[in-house]
């Protein structure tokens, strides 16, 4: 009855290998877990990955918590692993957690790398960078003092303190200030979590308790709306500039109240393409050159090898004059 | 009326009172910018939704019922009024929408929780998730910013000086207060907190008391979505996700017990008042945003021990707080 029992097993356990093996013969799988769903960023990221999806003729996977909870997102990519997806790709949310699951993904030899959010210690196969973090720190930094003048004390608000993207650009917005804008104060950054009320609430408070203030940065997305809302609910348009790494949608109307002066992002859409063509030379074990035009892109992206960067190209920046040309 | 708002007034809500008085005059001393008009009318504002939330939580509580659901309901009817605003309804039908909405997103819990025999907990947070996947597919992806000023105009005006939304829920609470303090509903809500079996055997329809419950929280959660809109003018995906967690919070460091049987709708306002009063003081003195969860999770402890350690937080106990009016005998 055993024996029976332990034969059966086996039997089940071939099948299921083999039918896991020749679904991957048919066409291989990238996957791309998000911070949050739901958020018209992560939103463009999935349709630029759909286009890839066809042009490269792979199948792409898109499942990501709906809170920006590291645990959560943890266990989806756990989840992707038992699944045998050929190329994981995630937008970290917290850097520290993601070596084991790193491990894990190696040893049934799957590519697990990041894309949008990095965890450079983690032993991620790569990090495919919308932009590079100093270029998205400097370019912001560029764009406000552009606006306020050498002389301005500047806020910031921040959403998860663990995320990492956040914390880099944060952390190259002082590297700018402190070597070319030595006039500028930069408030230390505020965290609001996920919640634009949240954001709208610490918004107003720091221009409460500085008077002076010139200018407010909003690091994460979901603190876009709450910060140009609590700049006109404030009635502060024209003395604070409002900012932010937001989407042309989010922003569209406070750069058009003044609320914001500008706003400084990437295209999401061709990041998302990016990622799923990354993942296909991960898969098919392709040297990516130093650098390359991928099919079906219109600019050429770089890849460093020694840190393992794959980079889009440089931000962009939208105001109320450009933002209507964007819809995401 | 004066006798009994006196008589309302309890030692938790002196506590609190003192509290709040303490909390303001450290705060004071610390930033010159606490003691500021604009600086006490923005947290007043910050108050709005969470005093409308907190209010319906009062009375689920009471019940001996929880929802964890609130923020997120909140977030459905905030959706429903920036639509109406998107297709140029006009500031009263989009108003009016946001307690239409709650009262049917509350009709609807009510059925789950009451009609389902769920426990509370669990089944709030079921329709948590059920109602965080609505928010999504009804935003599609596409969050709502910048709408119409509207509504802004109506109740984002201020009268004296003060917000114009004060009134509202200043009248919301003395609905509450005279619902619960001059018929028989409020005695209903604490014997079905108290003691469900009990309650039922002393003849009170304690389904029906349960129901309204849910109905009248999910009609403040609508109306804190209209208030939630004229403010913010916008909603994210993730709108609302903190606020059940700070309502609970608030009504119980008012004094209402975790438990059911036990309700005070002037310690839920100075609860709700005292944390937006913390979160402000303390980003105005300079304390990171990181600690201030950690400084109401900490207040929340202490309340929830401080019962522990005189038993109040204990049935048979908060059964002897439970003061029967007079007409008790024709209550039935």
């Amino acid at each position: 009855m055993l024996k029976t029992s332990k034969i059966l097993l086996a039997a089940a356990v071939v099948l299921a290998a083999s039918t896991g093996l020749s679904f991957a013969q048919q066409k291989p799988r990238v996957a791309f877990v998000p911070q949050i769903v739901g958020i018209p960023y992560f939103d463009a990221m999935k349709k630029g990955g759909d286009e890839a999806a066809k042009t490269l003729g792979v199948d792409f996977i898109y499942q990501g918590p709906v809170d920006t909870n590291p645990v959560d997102q943890l266990q989806i990519v756990q989840n992707l692993i038992n699944q045998g997806v050929e190329a994981i790709s995630v937008s970290v949310l917290d850097a520290s957690s993601l070596a084991p699951v790193v491990e894990a993904a190696k040893a049934k030899n799957i590519k697990l790398f990041t894309s949008d959010s990095d965890a450079p210690k983690s032993g991620r196969a790569l990090y495919v960078a919308q932009a590079s973090d100093q270029g998205l720190g400097y370019t912001i930094i560029d764009e406000m003092v552009k606006r306020t003048g050498p002389d301005a004390k500047i806020g910031i608000v921040s959403g998860e303190a663990t995320a990492s993207n956040l914390n880099a650009w944060i952390g190259f917005m002082r590297e700018r200030v402190k070597e070319k804008y030595p006039k500028v104060t930069l408030l230390d950054p505020q965290y609001a979590g996920g919640s634009a009320e949240r954001a709208a609430q610490i918004a107003g408070d720091l221009m409460t308790s500085n008077p002076d203030l010139k200018g407010i940065i909003a690091v994460a997305s979901t603190t876009c709306p709450g910060v140009g809302q609590a700049i006109e609910t404030a009635g502060k348009v024209g003395q604070v500039v409002g900012t932010g790494y937001c989407s042309p949608n989010t922003a569209r109307a406070y750069l058009k109240s003044g609320a914001f002066g500008y706003s400084v992002l990437w295209d999401p859409a061709e990041l998302g393409y990016l990622t799923v063509w990354a993942g296909q030379q991960l898969i098919e074990g392709k040297e990516i050159p130093a650098k390359t035009t991928p099919e079906g892109m219109s600019h050429p992206v770089t890849f460093d090898k020694k840190t393992g960067v794959l980079l889009l190209g440089d931000p962009a920046v939208f105001t109320a004059d450009n933002v209507d040309k964007f819809n995401f | 009326m004066m006798r009994s708002l006196l008589r309302a007034i309890g030692e938790r809500e002196l506590l609190l009172a003192a509290a709040l008085v303490a909390a303001v005059a450290v705060f004071s001393v610390l930033s010159p910018y606490f003691m500021t008009a604009s600086n006490l009318v923005t947290v007043l504002r910050n108050c709005n939704e969470l005093f409308l939330i907190g209010l319906g939580m009062t009375l689920v509580l009471g019940i001996g019922g929880v929802d964890v659901s609130v923020g997120v309901v909140m977030g459905l009817a905030a959706i429903a009024v920036g639509r109406l605003l998107q297709a140029d309804a006009g500031a009263l039908a989009a108003g009016l929408a946001g307690p239409l909405a709650g009262g049917l997103i509350g009709l609807l819990t009510a059925s789950v929780v009451v009609l389902g025999r769920i426990p509370a907990i669990v089944a709030t947070l079921g329709l948590f998730g059920v109602y965080r996947a609505a928010v999504f597919l009804a935003l599609g992806g596409a969050w709502l910013s910048g709408l119409p000023t509207d509504l802004t105009q109506v109740l984002g005006a201020s009268v004296f000086g003060l917000p114009a939304a004060l009134p509202v829920v200043v009248l919301a609470y003395l609905l509450v207060f005279v619902a619960i303090r001059y018929t028989p509903f409020g005695l209903y809500v604490l014997a079905a907190g108290n003691s469900e079996a009990k309650a039922r055997l002393s003849g009170i329809a304690v389904r029906k008391v349960q129901f309204a419950a849910y109905v009248v929280s999910g009609l403040c959660c609508g109306l804190a979505a209209t208030f939630y809109i004229a403010t913010y003018r916008n909603v994210a995906m993730t709108v609302g996700g903190t606020l059940a967690l700070e309502a609970i919070a608030a009504v119980i460091i008012g004094g209402t017990s975790i438990l059911g049987g036990r309700m005070s709708l002037l310690g839920t306002a100075f609860g709700v008042l005292l944390l937006r009063i913390l979160q402000n003081g303390l980003l105005l003195v300079g304390v990171p945003s990181l600690w201030q969860p950690v400084v109401t999770g900490l207040l929340l402890l202490a309340v929830l021990g401080t019962e522990a350690a005189t038993g109040r937080l204990n049935l048979a106990a908060a059964s002897r707080h439970l003061r029967l009016p007079s007409r008790s005998g024709a209550a039935a």
